[in-house]
């Protein structure tokens, strides 16, 4: 048995940088976001002024204006997204994507205060729902600038399924960019665990991509609006069945 | 430096070339009008005349097509992901405004012109010696080796810009790891747009059975990646393909 005494262990300096420091530290990040510009530069270059912000008295303003940012880019990617069929669609693919946008936040609220609760966050509702706005300002934002790309692409192809994928591949860029602000400001909330912001994470985009489905068409041209209700779907069956669709159209284009 | 000094003296384009990163970096985060005017006519002169010698072996209008798209893909590349970079740049840890961004891309851009401009009389005299193209060019050596010159100087001076982005990146956000981040996020969108407008583009070499033109006549019926795609479909596929890239 070895009876030498353990050496007394030095305490543990963590790297500069290691672990959040507390919102508001910086004088930089106590300065007031003051309109939708101040937010996006906020959000893009100083994302812990946005989350201190939140934080204090009278936030709804801000949480206002980064909604209205969302909302307003989404249409501008939705005129991008109808550009592929024009017609109808010039209009109904914004209005159907920002509605869409909105509708999936409002519904996942809810839950994602219960998760944050159940982790021990100590984060109000009303700053839950300031950081879901600044998700939601950051995809579109992101949507926004991959807007060239895409409007380029759509009118490079008319395969339905080739645009819906390439769609797919930006909106989940920009969600992951989203997601990691919103993990950032998880972290600032005493939450013992991110399990249940994870878990939420999974179920938002699960809830945004029925919702595509559930709006569609969103690239192509339909006679109707919206999906009658017989032709209700789960989106992995609406995926399959484009993709069946466009590999029979192929076929026939190499009889 | 002034900037007339800068633009009319050759050590700016040395400067340029040689990537001395606090230079460079001092460039990206003044904007300058005739500094970026320099650039700009880099990527024309340097892009231009690499792809007016490699439209050269068809007939001399295709080299005229090409020396005016070349340089006309990385200004659209540039320009079209310019928002798109400016904001992934922050976003992964990089504090730059979207004039630094724009202005770094620009000038390894201009770094990668430049050295295409510099081998463009090299490629020229290549093309100059190989006898003129065949309706079965694209079965003979020639062809072959002409291809993979233009891959090997094409690769060549794109891993040199980037290399010299990379510096600027680590000067301006002082870090390595940082500007490793956002060189790749920048060279994935680059190259994402940037190979669909370059297919759009076609022709570059040219084929003699095809007419000399600008643009083919379905430039925008089809795209790069789809391209892609299909031809893989149809390698592990038991039919025997059509013709790759032809619309169904």
């Amino acid at each position: 048995m070895n009876m030498n005494p353990p050496l007394p262990v030095p305490p543990q300096i963590p790297p500069p940088g290691y672990g959040p420091r507390p919102l508001g530290d910086d004088p930089a990040e106590r300065v007031p976001i003051t309109n939708p510009i101040a937010a996006i530069e906020a959000i893009l270059r100083q994302p812990r002024r946005l989350m201190y912000s939140l934080r204090q008295p009278g936030a709804g303003g801000l949480i206002a204006g980064m909604l209205f940012v969302a909302v307003v880019c989404s249409l501008i990617y939705g005129v991008v997204v109808g550009s592929f069929s024009g017609h109808e669609q010039w209009w109904a693919a914004p209005v159907k994507i920002s509605v869409g946008l909105l509708i999936s936040t409002l519904i996942c609220l809810p839950s994602l205060y219960i998760f944050a609760c159940l982790s021990g966050s100590q984060a109000r509702l009303a700053e839950m729902f300031g950081l879901v706005a600044g998700l939601l300002m950051l995809m579109t934002l992101l949507l926004v600038g991959f807007a060239p790309v895409a409007w380029l692409f759509s009118q490079s192809t008319e395969h339905v399924a080739w645009m819906g994928a390439l769609h797919l591949l930006f909106w989940f860029v920009a969600t992951i960019f989203g997601v990691r602000f919103l993990n950032a400001a998880f972290a600032h909330s005493n939450a013992r665990s991110s399990a249940g912001l994870n878990t939420w994470i999974v179920i938002f985009m699960l809830v945004m991509l029925q919702m595509s489905a559930a709006l569609r068409p969103l690239i192509g041209r339909s006679e109707e609006f919206l999906p009658s209700a017989s032709e209700k779907k789960f989106f992995l069956s609406h995926w399959a069945d484009c993709m069946d669709a466009s590999y029979k159209h192929r076929s026939r284009g190499n009889d | 430096m002034t900037a007339q000094a800068t633009i009319s003296n050759p050590p700016a384009l040395g400067t340029l070339l040689s990537g001395e990163a606090k230079t460079l970096a001092g460039w990206a985060g003044q904007f300058e009008s005739r500094r970026f005017a320099f650039h700009i006519a880099v990527i024309v002169v340097g892009a231009g005349c690499y792809g007016a010698a490699m439209g050269w072996w068809r007939a001399p209008m295709q080299a005229l097509f090409v020396g005016i798209k070349f340089p006309l893909i990385i200004l659209l590349t540039t320009l079209g992901n310019a928002l798109l970079n400016a904001m992934l740049a922050p976003l992964l840890g990089l504090n730059i405004s979207l004039r630094q961004s724009l202005l770094a891309v620009l000038m390894s851009f201009a770094i990668t012109a430049a050295i295409l401009g510099a081998f463009s009389p090299l490629l020229a005299f290549v093309v100059w010696n190989t006898p003129p193209m065949t309706p079965d060019v694209k079965s003979t050596t020639a062809y072959a080796l002409i291809k993979l010159l233009h891959v090997v100087v094409i690769a060549f001076a794109g891993i040199a810009g980037n290399v010299r982005l990379f510096q600027l990146l680590a000067q301006l956000g002082g870090s390595r790891r940082v500007a490793q981040r956002v060189l790749l996020a920048w060279l994935a969108v680059n190259l994402f747009l940037g190979s669909q407008l370059t297919w759009i583009a076609r022709p570059f070499i040219g084929a003699p059975r095809l007419p000399v033109v600008f643009l083919r006549e379905h430039a925008l019926s089809s795209n790069f990646f789809e391209n892609v795609f299909q031809t893989l479909d149809w390698l592990v596929s038991p039919e025997p393909p059509n013709q790759p890239g032809q619309k169904p």
